[in-house]
């Protein structure tokens, strides 16, 4: 006797929140990425083929009053840019079938830097420098957003929120401790 | 008299090589830049560096293969290679060593760090 298909599962997702500094990836179905944005910027990637996803979510900082070159610490952002990428293609994902979708970057506070701006520049800028189609943008704007990314199909869903949903957070500093540590062989 | 010293960078990411290239030349250094591994080993065959910086994570050929491929010429058996990467699991690190690396950085990279190490390890 041929055993039956088990029942289509209906249990809920294993939700995940990515925290600002992390990078997350999976191939998983039943995995959901979610997180609350500010002036923060998350970046969903999907490699359609490999059915793989991951988010990152990163405020960068201004950087200290001696390094003038950029205006933000635009290079920690590319280590957790990069962080995602290489844990995508640990799961078998290609960099030639990224495709990317960018939410956050709002001014939430009038008056101040626009932080939010840059953040979203900067995303902006790295996707089209890495070559990596940009499917969908809903940046900018000065109201909290809380996004939902199913990893294994790429589906996402972002709606705007009210700004006392986010919690506060601080720009990203990078870890002094393992800042560019070098082991000599 | 004192020569520039020269570097490969090895990296497939365009926003990762335009820092690396502004970090290293703003230190006095010499920067070539290639995007993978294969695009490094075919650069070398007809070109010289003092070292060579490269990324592990690369289409066509990584870091490992790179490194495996230089240290089986004669040319290259010696030249330093410095594998900069967000990857810092041993396992990572050991299989580099074994495969003839010279150091392992771990990004985010700190410039001055990148430039002393440079420094320590060209001929």
């Amino acid at each position: 006797m041929a055993a039956l298909d088990p029942p289509p599962s209906h249990s809920a997702p294993d939700r995940v929140t990515v925290m600002q500094g992390e990078a997350r990836a999976s191939a998983e179905p039943t995995v959901e990425f979610s997180t609350v944005l500010g002036s923060c910027v998350a970046m969903c990637l999907f490699d359609p083929s490999a059915r793989v996803g991951g988010m990152n979510h990163f405020l960068l900082a201004e950087p200290p009053t001696h390094r003038s070159r950029e205006q933000f610490d635009e290079h920690y952002g590319l280590f957790l840019m990069e962080l995602l990428v290489n844990e995508m293609l640990a799961l078998g994902a290609s960099k030639s079938r990224l495709k990317a979708r960018l939410y956050g970057g709002a001014n939430i506070h009038r008056g101040l830097s626009p932080i939010g701006t840059a953040n979203a520049d900067f995303a902006r800028r790295f996707v089209v420098q890495e070559g990596i189609e940009l499917t969908q943008a809903d940046l900018g704007g000065n109201q909290a957003r809380r996004v939902h990314f199913l990893p294994a199909s790429g589906r996402v869903r972002c709606r705007l929120t009210a700004a006392q949903a986010t919690p506060t957070q601080q720009p990203l500093r990078r870890p002094q401790s393992a800042l560019g540590d070098v082991e000599l062989f | 008299m004192t020569t520039t010293t020269r570097i490969l960078t090895v990296d497939d990411s365009p926003s990762m090589r335009a820092l690396l290239l502004h970090a290293l030349t703003k230190h006095g250094f010499k920067v070539e830049q290639a995007e993978d591994g294969q695009m490094a080993l075919d650069w070398l065959a007809t070109n010289e560096v003092d070292v060579i910086i490269t990324d592990i994570n690369m289409p066509r050929l990584d870091g490992f293969g790179l490194i495996e491929g230089l240290r089986s010429s004669a040319r290259h058996s010696d030249r330093p290679i410095l594998v900069l990467s967000t990857e810092s699991s041993d396992t990572k690190k050991q299989r580099a060593r074994q495969a003839g690396a010279t150091g392992w950085i771990v990004k985010p990279f700190d410039a001055e760090k990148l430039a002393m190490a440079v420094r320590r390890v060209a001929h």
